[in-house]
């Protein structure tokens, strides 16, 4: 008898994750080993048992109506946009990144560090560094006067920003900035 | 009247039409319906606000199921209290069986009784286990996708779903042929 595959093997297995060639090994020592053909049985039972459970339970019509209310507002919203959000949600981070080195250039502030790809190459340096470039970006749009640096993770809102950063989602990061925007008047 | 973008039309359609799948995930994994319900529309809100820089590089439904695993982390880590067990007793209600499990009045007995223990099995896994299940049948992800989704590494899924299922399999009767 060959030596049994590992358990996680097995889940791949019985879970029918497997390419034809490891899925036909993987049968063969099946029929010579008792202790495996359990294993198997035991995961199989217990994939089956989820299939008890309504895969798409009923709805309540109240959420249903109030989630499309709210999925129209969204939309109605996004002609609304500010402009700096559309351009760099429609071109990226480089328009971002672009933005940034001209700001600066043009009020002739201190060179920022532009990270060299930002977060949605997973090669920025630095949550501080997408917020710096961030930051002189609504200072642009706006005309306000850039936040310290403390601000601009306050701790009661920090659950959110790790939320938005785990998604990596430049236009949701963005439209959070905004919102401190005007939380802050 | 304002006309709406034929995008987003079709965005919401689509997202829409993920809701009680988003749904059952969320209320087994916050175990509470009306939190569930708000998340999943916050989830489905934030795909939508998404879709402009949303890139096909992955499955779009994993990636949805993403952000409602992330939007079930982040309450679960806000909320104020443990609850001892957690789980209102409403799942099931939550739950009503299909048309075609509900034909004849002993199947829906059967049914019900056996979703029952299901449910049950379910709240006794350790929450990262049963994570994965959840994410597996409702997202009917490849464990290389939960793995994505989790950001944890494949063998890690892999040996959090083989504890859950064969625990599942201790825990739930065989169903009668």
């Amino acid at each position: 008898m060959t030596r049994c595959p590992k358990p996680e093997m097995w889940v791949r297995y019985a879970a029918g994750e497997l390419a034809d060639r490891p899925r036909r090994a993987l049968q063969t020592h099946l029929e010579s080993c008792d202790a495996c053909r359990r294993e198997v049985r035991d995961l199989a039972r217990g994939l089956e048992a989820m299939e008890s459970l309504e895969r798409e339970p009923a709805l309540r019509p109240e959420m249903l109506d109030t989630l499309h209310r709210r999925l129209r507002v969204a939309a109605a919203n996004r002609s609304t946009r500010p402009r700096v959000i559309t351009l760099v949600a429609r071109y990226g981070w480089a328009a971002a990144a672009a933005a940034v080195l001209v700001v600066a250039l043009v009020l002739n502030l201190p060179k920022p560090t532009v990270p060299a790809a930002l977060p949605g190459n997973h090669q920025a340096e630095s949550l501080q560094e997408v917020a710096a470039a961030i930051e002189l970006l609504r200072v642009a749009d706006n005309g306000t006067t850039p936040l310290p640096p403390q601000n601009l993770f306050p701790a009661d809102r920090q659950n959110e920003l790790d939320l938005l950063l785990e998604l990596d989602d430049a236009g949701l990061l963005l439209d959070y900035f905004m919102s401190q925007d005007k939380l802050q008047g | 009247m304002a006309l709406r973008d034929k995008d987003s039309d079709a965005q919401e359609r689509q997202l829409a039409a993920y809701a009680p799948r988003v749904y059952g995930l969320l209320v087994r994994m916050v175990g509470n319906r009306d939190t569930a319900e708000d998340l999943t529309q916050e989830t489905l809100l934030r795909a939508f606000r998404a879709f402009e820089t949303y890139r096909p590089e992955g499955k779009f439904r994993a990636w949805i199921f993403r952000i409602a695993r992330n939007a079930a982390r982040d309450w679960l880590r806000r909320r104020p209290l443990e609850p001892a067990l957690g789980f209102d007793a409403d799942w099931l209600e939550a739950a009503p069986a299909s048309p075609r499990r509900q034909s004849r009045p002993e199947d829906r007995l059967l049914h019900g009784e056996r979703a029952s223990k299901v449910e049950a099995a379910l709240r006794r896994l350790p929450a990262p286990d049963r994570e994965i299940l959840l994410l597996r049948y409702y997202g009917e992800l490849a464990f290389n996708d939960i793995a994505k989704v989790t950001g944890e590494p494949l063998g890690t899924v892999l040996a959090r779903a083989h504890r859950a299922l064969k625990k599942m399999a201790e825990l739930v009767p065989e169903e009668e042929p």
